[in-house]
């Protein structure tokens, strides 16, 4: 196998922002050889270097970029520093993270055809490469549609195509799934894994997608603080579970669930898959007869729900909304909202989410029904009135960003409240010590890394203390540890007894904080109640598109064996299992039988 | 939705087929026919000859409608202003004060007024069945340098996009409390300053990434003469509409200036 890809002792600093200031270096000594048709799963907290690490792959570091540059990138034995971007083209592709920045045509074959026309091919070779690149992202029949109105899924898979057509070697991905819809990702995932194994090509690809990633992935390298932490095959590199949990990445729920089970039972549990767990834990259940036991009393989540006596916050009723080009984007919705509810809002992507999430503060007004927000009809109410009890997190916080300073950008919201300034003082200082964000205070924030503008944008939105929160898609392309401390404080704010609305994917998040579930598919609601009940509602989660949590699916695998299902979260899991266990134990213990067989197993595996 | 749109209409209509650089062809004789007339019937005629032109590419009534819509203040600020302000010499028709309208100022407001129309309508019709490659590849085959051609792509590209950043930028900054709504103009331009600053942020983001991505799909490769997938044929339709075209030119400019 040739070795496509040599990296040694890369060094990489950007630029200074300013004179005078220092320049952080990003990179700090990588080595790293990839064979021909790997596929590589480079993973890493937000601002690790990722990004950098993947531009410096076809010489974008340091040829655009400038900056300090010290070692050698070798891609098929071209040294990146001895060849411009636009030639290394050739040997490889980039597809970044924004599809809307990548694609420059308007028809989708025109845009598959414009890297091959840069590099002078006929038009008869151009037209044949344009056919096999468009079939092996499975987008065949979307020749001649405007490439502006394809989904996000489609907009991603016409890029690796666009790459694809170059006949690159190697393809470099940042983060191409970080903005799509479940749909979307399963797409791109099946796309890579198909070129790996027909086309033999090799990829490697940066990204957060912890599960797919240990399906998908041959190999996984970690960076941390700079260098490579970690480097193997995805069952090593997520065994060791407490080394990612310490540097922030996380791991695929199943590899969580065996170290915590490993530490609450003290017998090793190691598996990255659901069909390895399921196989571990069955033969377990087995030997201890589990499947004996009466059936197991459902685990009770204690979330604060609503209290009956409440009023509700927010009313919807028989809402409708078709938008000026005719799209009927929401149908006959009827919704009450209650003080400290933790509803999570889910669906496909066009199935009306933004759209429903944008009545309750008045930036869309109903075309049919209404709104009324805290006996306020949004139809008459003005945004920035309705604004002081609704905030609205957007998923880009760039679409949000404009002062000059973090301080500035945090203070904003209460400043227009006409609040005192004594009062927004404090509440901007409470803000950047909660995020963190002191030492960036006076920093302009467009200039901060990702994760940051994302803080700073939630930091700004709350420091209006609003009653209700929406978020958008909080979590896109967070690292783990930035996940969960974006949750904590979500969860801070929720604990005061205020209203969270949260738009997500993430069956993770909902799991683990949502006390009802909202589903819309094609504009109408689909499901409403609590998430235990959803999880059970294999048509509606179908029909979203919606994958049950990992631990939930093994439960309802396990069921039969005599575990307890309707598990939600990892906690639920280790808590129910270990009391399954216990009842076997105990039981055994009593039933003269069995006793021998099973202190025999109680020997070698407790 | 507010999702981005394109203009092309697309569709295998003659119009549609025409080789770009005729269509081109007509869109500057149309133009100049159009201006060099000062003539309501001229005018007419040309918004006439566009009407059929977008029934035969089977453009949708309510793709023009849209154009129409944007059109139509315009339209009208300028046939009041003409009506009002044109000072045409004749017997007024109306007199108030200093303000007098005849027959002549009401004539030309109309003319002004149909001539913007005219105008909007010829470029809507070469926009509407002229996709955006083709466009660039007539402005390149007629002698343009490929960068520009390419930068009239990009242009065509993101102004529909840049238009729905406008309004994610506008929704998120008033989802902060930002009071965009019932206010002076005065007042409106300066709330408006946090939005302009933000679309101009992410607008650097932006270009910044397509730079990137233009350089990754080998835009500039050394010692590379570029290739056209679909290089333009001239075929023989396009060679009498281009006839006809220059014949009614000829006659156009000829009767004018005798």
């Amino acid at each position: 196998m040739p070795t496509d890809i040599i990296v040694r002792d890369l060094y990489y600093a950007y630029p200074p922002l300013h004179e005078g200031a220092e320049a952080a270096p990003v990179l700090k000594g990588i080595q790293l050889q990839v064979e021909r048709g790997e596929f590589v799963a480079l993973l890493g907290r937000v601002g690790a270097g990722k990004t950098t690490l993947c531009m410096a792959l076809n010489g974008l570091v340091p040829h655009v970029t400038g900056g300090v540059f010290r070692g050698d990138v070798t891609i098929l034995g071209q040294n990146t520093k001895q060849h411009t971007v636009p030639d290394l083209a050739r040997a490889v592709g980039l597809v970044f993270q924004d599809p809307e920045s990548q694609i420059v045509q308007m028809r989708v074959e025109d845009e598959v055809a414009f890297g091959c026309e840069n590099l002078g091919i006929a038009p008869a070779e151009i037209e044949e490469r344009v056919t096999w690149a468009l079939a092996a992202v499975g987008l065949s029949d979307y020749r001649q549609r405007s490439s502006l109105l394809l989904s996000g899924g489609e907009k991603q898979r016409l890029a690796i195509a666009a790459m694809l057509a170059m006949r690159p070697q190697v393809l470099v991905l940042d983060e191409p799934t970080a903005s799509l819809d479940p749909a979307g990702k399963a797409a791109v995932f099946k796309v890579l894994a198909e070129l790996r194994d027909r086309h033999e090509i090799t990829i490697v690809m940066a990204t957060q997608e912890l599960e797919r990633i240990a399906r998908f992935a041959d190999r996984v390298i970690v960076l941390h603080q700079g260098q490579i932490g970690l480097d193997g095959p995805p069952h090593e590199v997520f065994g060791q579970v407490a080394r990612l949990q310490e540097w922030g990445i996380g791991v695929p729920q199943m590899a969580e669930l065996g170290h915590l089970l490993t530490r609450r039972t003290g017998r090793p549990h190691r598996f990255i898959e659901l069909a390895d767990a399921y196989r571990e834990l069955r033969r377990q259940a087995r030997k201890l007869h589990m499947e004996k036991l009466g059936p197991a009393a459902a685990p009770r989540a204690a979330r604060r729900g609503r209290s009956l006596a409440d009023e509700p916050q927010i009313v919807v009723r028989d809402l409708a909304h078709v938008y000026p080009d005719g799209t009927a984007a929401l149908r006959n919705i009827n919704l009450d909202i209650y003080p400290g509810e933790f509803i999570a809002l889910l669906g496909p992507n066009g199935s009306g989410k933004t759209t429903l999430a944008k009545h309750l503060n008045g930036l869309l007004k109903p075309t049919h029904g209404k709104v009324v927000v805290e006996q306020h009809d949004t139809r008459t109410t003005r945004i920035a009135l309705l604004a002081r009890s609704i905030g609205y997190a957007f998923q880009n916080p760039d679409h949000q960003i404009f002062a000059p300073t973090v301080e500035k950008e945090i203070a904003f919201g209460p400043r227009i409240q006409d609040l005192p300034a004594s009062i927004v003082a404090q509440r901007v200082a409470e803000a950047l010590d909660r995020f963190r964000l002191i030492p960036y205070a006076d920093l302009p924030p467009a200039l901060l890394g990702y994760g940051q503008r994302r803080q700073v944008a939630l930091a700004a939105v709350l420091a209006t203390q609003p009653m209700t929160l929406i978020l958008d898609e909080p979590t896109g392309g967070l690292d783990w540890r930035s996940q969960q401390e974006f949750m904590e404080i979500v969860a801070d704010f929720h604990a005061l007894g205020r209203t969270v609305i949260l738009i997500t994917h993430d069956m993770r998040l909902v799991a683990e904080y949502a006390s009802r579930a909202i589903v819309l598919l094609d504009g109408t609601i689909a499901f409403d109640g609590a998430p235990a009940e959803l999880f059970g509602r294999r048509d509606v989660l179908d029909r979203a598109g919606l994958a049950l949590p990992a631990v939930t699916r093994l439960a309802q695998r396990l069921e039969k064996h005599g575990m307890t299902p309707h598990v939600l979260t990892l906690a639920e899991f280790a808590a129910a299992w270990q009391a399954r266990v216990g009842a076997c134990r105990r039981k055994s213990g009593k039933a003269g039988r069995t006793v021998a067989k099973v202190r025999d197993v109680d020997d070698s595996q407790f | 939705m507010t999702a981005s749109f394109d203009l092309y209409q697309p569709g295998n209509t003659a119009i549609h087929r025409l080789d770009p650089r005729v269509k081109l062809a007509f869109v500057v004789e149309a133009t100049l026919l159009t201006f060099l007339w000062p003539h309501l019937g001229v005018v007419l005629a040309m918004i006439g000859v566009c009407v059929l032109g977008l029934g035969w590419a089977r453009i949708p009534a309510a793709r023009v409608g849209g154009v129409l819509r944007v059109i139509a203040p315009l339209m009208i600020m300028v046939f009041i202003l003409t009506l009002l302000f044109g000072a045409g010499t004749g017997p007024a028709l109306v007199a108030a004060g200093p303000v007098v309208v005849t027959a002549a100022s009401l004539a030309r407001g109309a003319l002004l007024a149909l001539r913007l129309l005219a105008l909007a309508l010829i470029i809507f019709l070469w926009l509407f069945t002229t996709d955006q490659a083709s466009i660039v590849r007539g402005f390149v085959a007629l002698g343009v340098p490929y960068e520009w051609g390419l930068t009239l792509a990009l242009a065509l590209r993101y102004l529909p996009l840049f238009a729905s950043l406008f309004e994610q930028v506008r929704d998120a900054q008033q989802a902060r409390g930002l009071d965009l709504e019932q206010r002076s103009f005065a007042g409106r331009l300066q709330a408006y300053q946090p939005v302009l600053v933000a679309m101009i942020i992410s607008a650097l983001r932006h270009s910044e990434h397509l730079g990137w991505a233009l350089e990754a799909r080998a835009v500039g490769a050394t010692g590379v003469r570029r290739s056209t997938f679909r290089p333009l044929r001239f075929r023989r339709a396009d060679g009498i509409v281009l006839a006809g075209l220059s014949l009614v030119f000829v006659v156009g400019v000829a009767l004018r200036v005798l």
